[in-house]
């Protein structure tokens, strides 16, 4: 099995596979209504500077998530 | 019998999806931009007049999903089953189908009549996007209809499919899931069969192995025992699935989401790097991002301050030439100078409104409509962080600087309540334009340009010290930014032109009444010479404590109008603008800093009010108050030691 890590651990211009999203039960399902379920494919369009928040593309649309809830999102990388 | 006449239908739909563009084309200007009952969640409405129907259109709140994690949410989820509008439009993003498919299956599950607007169709070609329509019309059920809402093109059609719609009165048919969670639904069901609630079943069933907690209170006051049985199936699927049910049951919708989409959806052109594109990676860029926003920003503060002062000096020429007439017709007697005062707030008011706050909205609205704004939410989400919120909040900070009204109510931006009461708190110690005429007479005329840096800077550091207080001690966790990012498109003008001056008309409602009335109980004390007894009053607070003229206090109560008459009062009581003759420079920076903290001008306080209930706007100015005296206190008290 591939290892798991975190969204924000992925490159720049990388996919992964999303394992599993361990944040608050509000966040979650939050994500999960904009596409984001174990399973989806993503790809990071890009990181911004100081540990700000990661831009992704989920699903044709595009995601802007903070940094910490970014980091509680396991991908699998493709 | 008499056929029905009049329709309601209501807007629903993800956010940014064009769907106040569509409201705008229905209803024009016969919009009429309210709260929601006992909320601060904003309600438009409008009427249209059809082949002789009568139509009342409800823009429900952009959101993401029905399930109750936002006020907005739960309003739109019951506004279409209490209210039982005859038709719900659902405003869909043509161009991230998949995605607006999931709140479509939502929609569907409340079994109201359903329309789709596909919006944007006009984009699908250039991004190499082929939907079949039929097809997914067959598949849901419900009459789709194409719409390039920015041209106004199949709007019409809208009307023709709801028109349709009436006729039949289908109700909208939710579609089946996977079947271990389909035999859990039907098993609740059965058991809801006698429960009387205005909620479809079917509905409640699936809320209910969703975990909302709405729902089981609702179900708990009718039947604690099907609440367990509720929470006995959560299980089950539970331990099949290993997530928590309310995961699997949105599993289950992305699922079919992503089936229709697949079927529907035919991507034929290669994609190749558009020029949004490009747009998007020059002003997300790492770097160079920050180098266009504040050129960006900086260019709209330079426009939007320019023009106000441009403006608002024209203004103010017209109406000291007015007031000249009014007493040479009226005389000076009380009655008239009372009533001159009443004209002279509004004129006032209008004087804030046309050259500030109406620049600011435009400029706002328009990079709002084009896309930017979440550009910039994106850029500085971390610094906004550590005042406690996130992103967004940018947005109504930026605009403190020009006025707090304005700036107060952007705050609706925020997600959640204690999101926006926070950045509201916060807004109000930004200094306004009339604030930095003060600290620019005073301090930094008589005791140059570093020192009224200083003092910004002091405000600055408040701030940030203060939103991590306050984001400490409000109950609540602080949500993080999740933000759906739109393309960049070219703004629609007819929208943005509108939504200005709904805003606008807004600001004057709100704040006349109290403006007015404030301003003529203000004369009245005036007249009466009653300011001075007040003044001495508080010299125990401005003389003892702050170390100020006994005249301050007359001051400060004029500053609760308009801040900037501090000053104007101050050289007409003192008979001189030299400030350095009759104040220490101890007592210039004190008064400077008690003007930028102390209470929020009464246009400001009605803007609070409006947006969080008077309790909390009179609390904030209490803090206000009191925070100032404290502090500035102190502050003159550490000056005059080394001075």
């Amino acid at each position: 099995m591939e290892k798991r890590i975190p969204l924000t651990d992925l490159r720049e211009g990388h996919s992964g596979i999303v394992k599993s999203i361990n944040a608050g039960r509000m966040a979650t399902k939050r994500l999960m209504d904009l596409g984001l379920i174990p399973e989806t494919r993503i790809k990071i369009l890009r990181k911004s500077l100081f540990e700000g928040p990661v831009e992704i593309e989920v699903r044709g649309s595009k995601l802007v998530i903070g940094r910490g809830l970014a980091a509680k999102i396991l991908v699998e990388s493709i | 019998m008499i056929e029905k006449k009049k329709l309601n239908i209501a807007l629903a739909g993800q956010a940014n999806v064009g769907k106040s563009v569509i409201f705008n084309h229905l209803t024009g200007l016969h919009q009429h931009i309210g709260n929601w009952p006992g909320k601060t969640i904003e309600k438009a409405e409008g009427t249209l007049f059809y082949k002789g129907y009568t139509i009342d259109v409800l823009d429900l709140p952009g959101i993401c999903s029905l399930s109750t994690y936002s006020i907005e949410e739960l309003i739109s989820r019951e506004f279409i089953v209490i209210q039982r509008p005859d038709v719900v439009v659902n405003v869909v993003d043509g161009t991230v189908l998949e995605r607006n498919l999931m709140f479509t299956l939502q929609l569907l599950e409340l079994e109201r009549p359903t329309v789709m607007a596909l919006n944007m169709v006009n984009l699908l070609k250039k991004k190499g996007i082929e939907i079949n329509f039929q097809r997914l019309e067959k598949i849901l059920q419900i009459p789709v209809v194409p719409v390039e809402a920015i041209y106004g093109k199949g709007i019409a059609e809208i009307l023709e499919a709801v028109m349709g719609l009436v006729k039949t009165e289908k109700p909208s048919k939710p579609l089946k899931f996977g079947k271990e969670v389909e035999v859990r639904i039907e098993e609740l069901i059965q058991s809801l069969k006698d429960v009387d609630v205005s909620y479809p079943k079917r509905w409640l069933a699936i809320k209910l192995l969703e975990k909302d907690k709405e729902v089981e209170k609702l179900v708990k006051e009718k039947s604690q025992k099907i609440l367990e049985e509720a929470k006995k199936l959560q299980k089950e699927l539970e331990e099949i699935h290993k997530h928590d049910s309310s995961f699997v049951i949105a599993a289950e919708r992305c699922f079919l989401a992503s089936n229709i989409a697949k079927e529907v959806i035919k991507i034929t052109a290669p994609k190749k790097i558009s020029f949004t594109e490009r747009l998007d990676s020059l002003t997300s860029h790492k770097i160079l991002g920050y180098f266009v926003m504040i050129l960006i920003l900086g260019m709209m503060f330079l426009t939007v301050f320019k023009f106000g002062n441009w403006l608002s000096s024209v203004l103010e020429n017209i109406l000291i030439g007015w007031q000249g007439s009014w007493e040479g017709i009226f005389g000076s007697s009380i009655l008239s100078s009372l009533i001159w005062s009443a004209i002279e707030s509004l004129v006032a008011l209008i004087e804030i409104a046309l050259p500030y706050i109406v620049p600011f909205y435009f400029i706002l609205f328009l990079l709002e409509d084009c896309g930017y704004l979440a550009r910039i939410a994106f850029l500085v989400d971390n610094l906004m962080h550590k005042l406690g919120v996130h992103g967004k909040a940018c947005i109504p900070l930026m605009l403190g600087f020009g006025c707090n009204v304005p700036a107060c109510l952007s705050c609706r931006i925020m997600e959640t309540q204690r999101e926006r009461f926070i950045t509201g708190f916060l807004v109000t110690f930004i200094p306004c334009s009339a604030i930095t005429v003060i600290i620019m007479g005073l301090v930094g005329k008589f005791l140059g340009i570093g020192w009224a840096l200083a003092l910004y800077l002091f405000v600055f550091l408040t701030i940030f010290i203060l939103g991590k207080i306050a984001s400490k001690i409000l109950p609540g966790e602080p949500t993080e930014l999740i933000m759906s990012v739109p393309d960049y498109k070219f703004p629609h003008l007819k929208t943005v032109i509108l939504q200005t001056w709904f805003r606008l008309r807004e600001f004057l409602f709100i704040a006349t009444p109290l403006v007015i009335i404030s301003g003529v109980i203000i004369k009245g004390f005036y007249l009466a010479g009653w300011l001075g007894p007040i003044a001495n009053s508080l010299s125990p607070i401005t003389v003892q404590w702050l170390g100020l003229p006994t005249i301050t206090g007359i001051l400060l109560i004029f500053g609760i109008l308009r801040k900037e008459l501090v000053l104007v009062m101050l050289s007409v009581l003192l008979g001189t603008s030299n400030f350095a003759q009759v104040l220490s420079p101890v007592q210039m920076l004190t008064l400077a800093l008690v003007s930028m903290l102390y209470i929020p001008c009464i246009a400001t306080i009605s803007a609070l009010w409006k947006e969080f209930g008077w309790k909390r706007a009179l609390g904030i100015a209490t803090f206000k108050i009191m925070f100032a005296i404290l502090i500035a206190g102190f502050v003159s008290k550490i000056l005059l030691i080394f001075w």
